[in-house]
């Protein structure tokens, strides 16, 4: 393949909302599908200073049918967001959907077929349509939950056997990293603590995060003075031992949105644009990984591609977000992509060199953990933190220094790994 | 290769050997190696030139873990939590499955993994509607 964009293509404008519980966080509270999305949307277009009829096209992203029951988003969701007339597509790709939304869209506009479009993706995984009711919703329980995203794994033989998503991506990963690089299983304990107040440091720091409590505000809410303690304790037990409860994602309903177009009508736009500056995608099914539990080819290859298309070194990213899911994971990502040397995530995790004011900077919103995930949302909303670090406009969480190239990773369950490349214009 | 009208379904086929103890693959023509479970092509090169196989069950656990104790799918409810474990088959194949042998406790899974790979056999673990792989850790 070529691998190339033929034109260059520019971010114009990103929304995100609030990550949540559409029946209890305040700030999306009683809202509709139909409203949370056409949120994100219309910030997005904000930021760009576009209306919904300054599109050519929509990608929709939603991955869950089962609890949104709106597929032909694209056009059920137009009028609630001025963009009815345009070409669109509702498409998934799991928990990459959003940035492989994004690739397509600088597909379309390179080949010269559009000049702007639409990227959203929204998600509810909190919550679900209430008997047959256009408007009250209802809690989704732990089993259906999983069932339903489940469906997106290995369903000949995967699923129906028995597969475990807290095994496969958190202990036996785990258990690879302790192995190859001869780290011990407490010292590995001690680093996922360290992985974790990191992220809920970000997430204390992010207004639209799903969980804004710091470890040791949650620790001394539980009684308890000390925050390994609180760590080691029965409030974070294992869920596919060495890997605990709070290495995990916490799940949400939300929504995000990105306008691309082309690179020089970008510079018009009411906000500084982000250049899309490559893109790799490649997907595997299970097993995700041969003996080595750390090395994940279909990541290999999507790193590469990107890279390539963007023409960077991993020593010139200043900014970075691997899919984390399952810590653990992210951090192998993170060493596979060259960001970190082998086999020193978890030490790097212990000096705060993965903090938003470190030398290493990875996911200051908080990650899937502390912003939470909204499946086919959650790509957009790292990407959506990427540029407003790269703006210098990420608040409490700012980069000292915002950075010229940021790189996203996100893994589409199960298994798209999409990596995209941003950079200054 | 068999035409197409004549293929079973393999996903069928695949459950049917195992409620007979038996560990159904496909190989490839082109490149030899085992696509496990079965598809209709080879996993590595892409060839439809694939025949039936079958596989020793014979392998190496490499890593084990426990299942969460609410178990995601309702077959396996009344089995979780479980361990789970990491499996280089010695057909080539790498496979993820239900582990015997060996309990779910920190303290097992600890002494397991501090004794390195240990030698396993598949077994059929017959579920209330389903029969499934396993593997039995061989001391
Ligand atoms: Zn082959």
């Amino acid at each position: 393949m070529r691998n190339q964009l033929n034109e260059r293509v520019a971010i114009s404008g990103v929304g995100c909302t609030h990550f949540g519980n559409l029946m209890e966080t305040p700030e999306i509270k009683d809202m509709s599908l139909q409203e949370l999305t056409a949120a994100a949307v219309k910030e997005a277009l904000d930021d760009a200073g576009l209306s919904g009829q300054d599109v050519d096209a929509v990608f929709a992203g939603n991955a869950m049918v089962h609890s949104s029951q709106l597929p032909a988003t694209y056009s059920q969701i137009s009028k609630w967001t001025g963009t009815q007339f345009k070409a669109g597509v509702h498409f998934e790709a799991q928990c990459s959907t959003t940035n492989v939304g994004l690739a397509m869209a600088a597909t379309a506009i390179a080949a010269g077929v559009y000049d702007t479009v639409l990227v959203f993706g929204v998600e509810t995984t909190r919550t679900k349509v209430k008997d047959y009711s256009p408007y009250e919703r209802e809690p989704i329980s732990h089993q259906q939950s999983w069932l339903w995203t489940d469906m997106a794994v290995n369903q000949a033989y995967g699923v129906p056997q028995g597969y475990d998503i807290f095994s496969s991506y958190n202990g036996l990963v785990a258990l690879g990293y302790c192995r190859k690089h001869g780290i011990s299983i407490e010292d590995f304990d001690r680093g996922m603590f360290e992985v974790c107040r990191t992220r809920r440091l970000h997430g204390s720091m992010n207004p639209k995060a799903n969980i804004q409590e710091t470890l040791e505000e949650a620790a001394k809410r539980k009684g308890i003075s000390d925050a390994f303690e609180y760590w080691q304790s029965e409030n974070n037990p294992f869920v596919a031992w060495p890997s605990r409860l709070l290495s995990l994602v916490t799940t949400a309903d939300g929504a995000s949105a990105i306008v691309l177009t082309r690179a020089d009508a970008a510079r018009d736009g009411r906000s500084q644009p982000v250049e899309v500056k490559g893109f790799g995608i490649n997907a595997t099914d299970l097993p995700w990984y041969g003996e080595d539990p750390t090395m994940w080819e279909s990541d290999k290859r999507a790193v590469e591609s990107a890279m390539d298309m963007a023409t960077i070194k991993a020593t010139d990213i200043d900014y970075l977000h691997t899919h984390d899911c399952s810590h653990i994971s992210g951090l192998c990502t993170a060493e596979l992509i060259g960001y970190l040397d082998p086999g020193t995530a978890l030490t790097a995790a212990r000096d705060g060199r993965l903090r938003f004011d470190g030398d290493k900077p990875m996911s200051t919103h908080g990650g899937r953990h502390a912003f939470g995930h909204a499946w086919a949302a959650s790509a957009g909303s790292d990407t959506y933190e990427a540029v407003l670090q790269m703006r210098g406009k990420a608040g409490k969480r700012q980069m000292p220094k915002p950075p010229e190239v940021s790189v996203i990773h996100t893994h589409g369950y199960a298994m798209i790994g999409t990596v995209i490349v941003l950079g200054g214009m | 290769m068999q035409a197409m009208s004549e293929k079973p379904n393999k996903i069928r086929w695949y459950y049917e050997g195992l409620s007979k103890g038996v560990f159904r693959a496909s190989k490839c023509g082109d490149c030899g190696k085992f696509t496990f479970p079965p598809t209709g092509c080879c996993e590595y090169c892409g060839s439809w030139n694939v025949e039936n196989a079958e596989l020793s069950g014979k392998g190496t656990l490499l890593f084990a873990t426990h299942s969460g104790s609410a178990a995601s799918h309702p077959r396996f409810e009344k089995a979780a939590p479980f361990v789970y474990g990491h499996i280089r088959l010695d057909e080539g194949p790498i496979a993820q499955a239900i582990i015997q042998g060996v309990g779910t406790s920190p303290e097992d899974l600890k002494a397991l993994y501090e004794k390195g790979p240990v030698p396993v056999q598949a077994v059929t673990l017959q579920m209330d509607d389903l029969p499934v792989i396993a593997f039995n850790i061989q001391d």
